[in-house]
Order: structure tokens, then sequence, then C-alpha cells
């Protein structure tokens, strides 16, 4: 979004001398591609769902306008809620649970040991592969009944069949756990932000008589918490959109019982399946709120524990 | 910032805003009102079905035959799976750029029909036959008054057997032709408790077929035209199913059906011959004959609650429909007509797609089949003194019946609501459904 406001500064700089005329149409020619997706692709569709989401919709007869049914439908639909509620615990638990986890991982790499280029690749793997069909087809299997999980409970002697994906009370979890296992791309930013703290800090800390669980607690937290901030509110925004993995691992159903019916997924079903594109738009734009309101509460919230340097 | 899902999203609906511009939205719609006649030069249509491979090979195989017989007809084909299926037939639709001839099933039928998205069949009755069918059976291809399918198959419903478990267990099945439900749960729990729950019985039926037939035989109907009239007691019976079956120890546990429930024919416990019996339809006999590795397997007729009623139906498989914006209907109504009353193309095709609708192709195929091929043929003259008038076609709205029976019976299975709470729930659900697309 950042690319809107310095496409605005430009626009509007336009008349100060210090640029010359040529250079402003030099960067609108190669700020073209993206301005045309970014209006084409992103801006006239978003628009356009906006006001068929004030319309019953079904894709083939023209949309007619029903004010605002498709909202005040949300507030009776035991669906909507409950794809809300499913959405929202998977948020809560594995956002905390992959910041730490790639929090604590990026503070081991960094202290600095043989084939660290190795485990760093190695740990970032899952995250180029984590959004994937094939990863959700995997995990589909390895939670299943005859899955690799059950086998490796069977290693401690928990004999069991039970199958982890088909059961509502655990489904969500396998998911979270999936969501967990991407650490990477978090713990990679963190590593860089370590790399960033100066050493000073420590040294000085150490000859203080501070112990290494107080080092991290006062210089690495606070110094790092601008990065924890931004990959907080980056996973927020992700892990609220998940998609792939649920349709995959439910085959598209949400299923069993409504148990991993994601937002987007429930979003997807209404609009392409039931064909109420009125009400999957309305679904949509709730969605953008939701994700602004948690943003704007991150940023709120987070000048009680960010610290910036300067 | 948006993922992949979302950029998805925004593309159908911009997909949508250039089509519904470039169609001048809403003109798009109705039919396209050319004459129903052959044209004289060179035509192109286009066919599109949901399938797998083996579908794909023989339809090539039926369509190269078909433009061999005409030569100025090119046919050009398209096909994807299930759901991919409808999400672009309802995009196509949109834009007014649906195929010639397409795939129908009996859940989305009455949408696109009441749409006026289809053709009325009998304006090409010059070019296609619908007599070949049974009458009950070509009935259910009429939407609004209108012929707008043509049935290219049926679907019978009963229970495969696979007699080679039955064999190592050794158990013998009753007599099936006259047996109860509880006969059913019965033997089925008995194959469970004899193999140590390594194989288990069956699996209660969980699709909107097995309801339409449980409500038959219960005296009462799934639908009448728009409305919802299966009593709520007679619904909870059906979605408690599963759950008094995971208790009788018929299905082994509860998950086992759940996760039945969600996979695909070789990954079941039925297609690797870890299940004694299926209730499906007949001619899911040679895949899962084939996915389980024996050729030992038979149909038997579904269990009925007063064994001997007429609570059957011929339900169609699949239908074809020729699209109301075709520019070439009749020679998409000839290739229909090939397709459907062809004695060539009835040996190509074979009973890929169900059991031919045509009854003299079924006869035809039936003399030459063998091993489980010639069970699925012949089991329609075993059922045939059990079968009633046809029901009902499923109303526009309620095009996710079998998703939303599934939903419900895993609330009931897993403890989240009682039987006749779901029964009413669903009932609500599906009644907002239709009201809110009609």
């Amino acid at each position: 979004m950042s690319s809107f406001t310095e496409f605005g500064a430009l626009v509007k700089n336009r008349h100060r001398p210090k640029d010359k005329p040529t250079d402003t149409k030099v960067a609108l020619g190669f700020l073209a591609p993206w301005l045309i997706g970014a209006f084409f692709l992103s801006l006239i569709p978003m628009l356009y769902s906006l006001a068929i989401s004030f319309t019953k919709y079904n894709m083939i007869k023209p949309p007619r306008f029903v004010g605002l049914m498709n909202y005040r439908h949300m507030l009776a639909d035991p669906r909507f809620l409950s794809s809300l509620q499913v959405t929202l615990t998977y948020v809560v638990v594995s956002v905390p649970l992959q910041l730490v986890a790639a929090l604590a991982l990026a503070v081991v790499l960094d202290r600095g040991m043989r084939g660290l280029s190795f485990y760093r690749s190695a740990f970032y793997l899952p995250s180029m592969l984590g959004g994937s069909v094939a990863v959700a087809v995997l995990w589909k299997m390895v939670f299943g009944s005859d899955g690799l999980f059950n086998a490796f409970l069977g290693f401690f002697g928990v004999d069991t069949s039970m199958s982890w994906i088909a059961n509502p009370d655990t489904a969500n979890w396998t998911l979270v756990a999936l969501h967990v296992w991407q650490f990477g791309s978090p713990m990679v930013i963190f590593l860089a932000g370590l790399r960033q703290i100066p050493r000073e800090l420590y040294e000085a800390a150490s000859v203080d008589g501070a112990g290494k669980w107080r080092q991290f607690r006062s210089i690495t937290l606070p110094m790092l918490s601008p990065i924890i901030f931004f990959n907080l509110v980056m996973s927020v925004i992700n892990s609220f959109q998940t998609f792939t993995q649920a349709y995959v691992v439910s085959g598209g159903t949400g299923g069993p019982s409504d148990s991993t019916l994601f937002y987007t997924l429930y979003l997807y079903q209404q609009g392409f399946a039931s064909l109420r594109m009125g009400y999957a738009s309305a679904l949509a734009w709730i969605m953008v709120l939701i994700v602004a309101a948690l943003t704007g509460i991150n940023f709120a919230l987070s000048k009680f524990w960010v610290h910036y340097d300067d | 910032m948006f993922n992949r899902m979302w950029r998805r999203y925004l593309a159908a609906v911009m997909a949508a805003v250039a089509l519904c511009v470039s169609a001048a939205c809403g003109s798009s719609v109705g039919a396209s009102d050319v004459p129903v006649v052959p044209s004289d030069g060179d035509v192109t249509i286009r066919l599109d079905w949901w399938g797998g491979d083996s579908r794909v090979e023989t339809t090539e195989k039926a369509v190269a035959a078909f433009e061999k017989l005409h030569p100025n007809i090119h046919v050009d084909m398209e096909y994807s799976d299930w759901t991919g299926y409808w999400d672009k037939l309802a995009v196509q639709s949109a834009g007014g750029n649906a195929p010639d001839v397409m795939q129908m099933d009996e859940l989305y039928l009455a949408f696109y029909g009441s749409m006026g998205s289809l053709l009325d069949l009998n304006k090409a009755s010059k070019y296609l036959d619908l007599d070949g069918m049974d009458s009950s059976l070509r009935s259910m291809g009429v939407v609004e008054g209108r012929q707008v399918a043509a049935p290219a198959t049926t679907a019978q419903y009963g229970v495969i057997v696979n007699n080679a478990v039955l064999r190592e267990l050794g158990l013998t099945l009753p007599d099936t032709d006259h047996w109860t439900w509880s006969e059913f749960a019965d033997f089925a729990g008995q194959v469970t408790e004899k193999s140590g729950g390594r194989i288990i019985g069956s699996l209660a039926p969980n699709n909107g077929y097995a309801l339409q037939l449980w409500a038959r035989q219960h005296g009462d109907r799934l639908f009448d035209g728009n409305r919802i009239v299966i009593p709520p007691e007679t619904l909870a019976s059906f979605l408690k199913l599963p759950a008094d079956w995971a208790v009788d120890g018929v299905e082994g546990s509860r998950e086992r059906w759940s996760e039945n429930s969600a996979a695909a024919l070789n990954d079941s416990d039925f297609g690797k011959g870890r299940q004694a019996m299926m209730i499906t339809q007949a001619t899911m006999i040679t895949p899962y004959a084939q996915a389980a590795g024996t050729d030992d397997m038979s149909i038997v007729p579904l269990p009925q609650i007063d064994p001997g009623s007429r609570t059957m139906y011929l339900k169609p498989g699949m239908y074809w429909s020729v699209s109301s914006q075709s520019q070439h209907p009749a020679e998409a109504a000839m290739l229909v007509d090939y397709l459907i009353n062809d004695g060539g193309a009835g040996a190509i095709l074979g009973t890929e797609r169900g059991i031919p609708a045509n009854d003299g192709i079924r006869r035809a195929l039936a003399k030459d089949a063998t091993g489980t091929d010639r069970k699925a043929l012949a089991f329609i003259d075993k059922i045939r003194p059990t079968l009633g008038d046809a029901p009902s076609i499923t109303p526009n709205g309620a095009s996710e019946l079998d998703k939303t029976i599934i939903r419900y019976q895993q609330d009931v299975v897993f403890g989240k609501r009682s039987a006749i709470d779901a029964a009413h729930a669903m009932i609500a659900e599906l009644q907002e459904s239709i009201d809110f697309a009609s």
C-alpha cells in the first residue's frame, strides 16, 4: 500500500521545481505496470464488490439492489458466526505460537554455529511450501487414521487409530500445527533484527552480572520489539485470510461439523457454490473491516510495548 | 498483502465485470432465438463435462466417431473435476459463454433450467430422440414445463458386497431379496465384531439420493416443488443413522465414518478391501472392485422398512443439456442424440457415466458385458418390481444438499446437537436457501 502514498506524493509534488518535469513522466512510466494492475485488478473489482454487496446476485441474472439485506442476513446466519469463531481461534492460538517458535529458533541460530546457512534454509523451507496444495494433502495423510502422527504416537506406546482430521474437536488444531510449522519467514526476519542489536549492550550487561535470561528480557526483547510488532501485524493479517489449507484438508467443506470452516472458505462457498455473490461480497467487506480493526488494535497497543531507538 | 484466495476472488469478480460490460450485463440472459436448423457450412460446437481420466478417454473416442459421421461438425472438448466444473460453468453462463453441450447433474438442473440458460429440447425433437427411455426418467429432465435436459444414464442405489471379505471371515449374507434395515445392521455388526474392527460392516449413507429413498421408505417425500416436505422426525432418523451405527459397531467408530465420508474412492475403507458392504450406486461396483483388487463383488437390493414396496425410482445419473445461447442448437442436439442413442457410442462409452438411459443400449451392453459390469447392468431388472413414480427434482437453491446432509450428520455423530434439533435446523436452512434463490 505504500506505493499508493508514493504515487500520491509524486502527483502532489509535480510542480515543485526540484523535480525536473521529465522525471515525473519517467517515474509514471516506470510505475505504469503497477498502476494498471492496482487500478484494474484491485481497485475496480474492490469497488465493484462493494457495489454488489448491496445486491442479490447469482452471476447469471443481473444484480438486483436489496439495500442492507446481505449485511442483516449475517446477524441471523449461524454459520457466519461459527466461521468467525473458528478463524479467530485459529488466529489467536497460531500467531503467538508461531512467533514464539520463530523467535526461539532465531535466537539459537544467532549464536553462530557451523552450518548456519544450512539450518536457516532448512527451517525456512516449510514456509515456502506451507501454503501449497501439496503440503495440505500431505497434512491430511499425516493426521489421518493410518497417518504418520499415529505411527509416531505408537513409538510411545499410544496405540490409536484416531483420525485427527476427521474429528471436529481436533481438526482445527492440525491446521494450527501446520501454521506454526511455517515459522521460517518470521524467523528470517527475526534473525536479521537480532544482527542489528549492538553487541556492546550484551557485553555491558554481562559485566554488570546479568545472566542470559535477563539479557534476553532486558536487551533482546525491547530492541527487537519493532520487528516483533511487524511480524505480529503481518501474521494476524495473513492468518485471518488462510484458505488453501482448510480447503484441501476438508475437501472444500470446512468440515467435519464446520470445525475448519474458515471465514474465507465460507465466503468462497457462499459465492461460488451457493451462488450468493452479493452475500459473499458483503462477507468480504466485513472481513476487510475486521482485519482493519485488528490491525488498528495492534497499532494502538504497540505504544505500550514497542520501543523505537530514535 | 492480499493472499492468493483474495486475489482469485477479485479476479473472478473482475472477470464478471468485464464480461458484464462486454455482454451488456443482463442482455446475456435468455435464449439466443437461433432457429433449430442445421447450417450448411462448417460448424464448431463446444462440449464440456466433469470426470476422471477414463471418462476423458471414452468421450474423446465417441466424439471422434461422431465427427466422422458429420464431417462438417467439429467438437471442441473441455473437462474439469466436479467442483471446478460448476465454478467454471457459473462464470461462463454469466458471460454468455456457456458450452453448447454440457453434462448436467440433478442437483444443479433446477438452477440452470429456471435461469433460462438451457434449451428446451422439445424444440430440437427433429434431431434428438428421447423416446428410447422410460417416461418417468425422461420427466426428471423437465423444469418449469420445459425439457431442459436429456437423461444420459440412470443410477440405482443398492448394496455392493465384497464377497471375498465375507468368505475370509466365514460369514454368509442373509436373504437380501427382502431384507430390512435391522437385518442389514445386525449382519454388518457381525462383520466388525468378527474381524476385531479390522474390517467394518458398512457405512451410513450420507447424500441426497439416499435421503430421498429413506423418505420414500417412510411413506414421505423430500421435496414438493419448492417446498421441503419431509417430516422432521423422518429426517432426524436419517441424520442419526451414522451415530447409531457407530455405536452398534457397524462402522467401527464415528471418526472412521467421518473420515470415509470425505475420502476419495481409493482411500476409502471399501476401496481398500476393509469394509464388507457399501450402500451406493450400482455402477460403482467396477471401480470399487478394481480399487479393492478383487472381482468377487456383487450387488444386492437396498434394505427396506417394508420389503418389496415400491420405494425405488429411476434417478438420472447424469444428463446432457444444450445451452439456450448456443449458435448451433441443431448440431448440439445431434451430438446429444448420438451420445445417448447411438449403438456405437453406447459401446464406446459403456457404463462409465452410469447405466445407459436408453434401454435398448443397456440391453445390448448387458449381453456382451462380463464380470462386475454385467452385474451392474442387470441390477435394474432385479429392482424393477420395486420401482415407483419419479419424485420432484432438487429445487433451485438446494444444490448444496449433499454437503449439508454430511454437515448435520457430523453434528449429530459428534454430539453437537440432537438429531431432532439438527433436522429442524437443516429444514430451516435449506428452505431459506430455496426461498432466497427463487
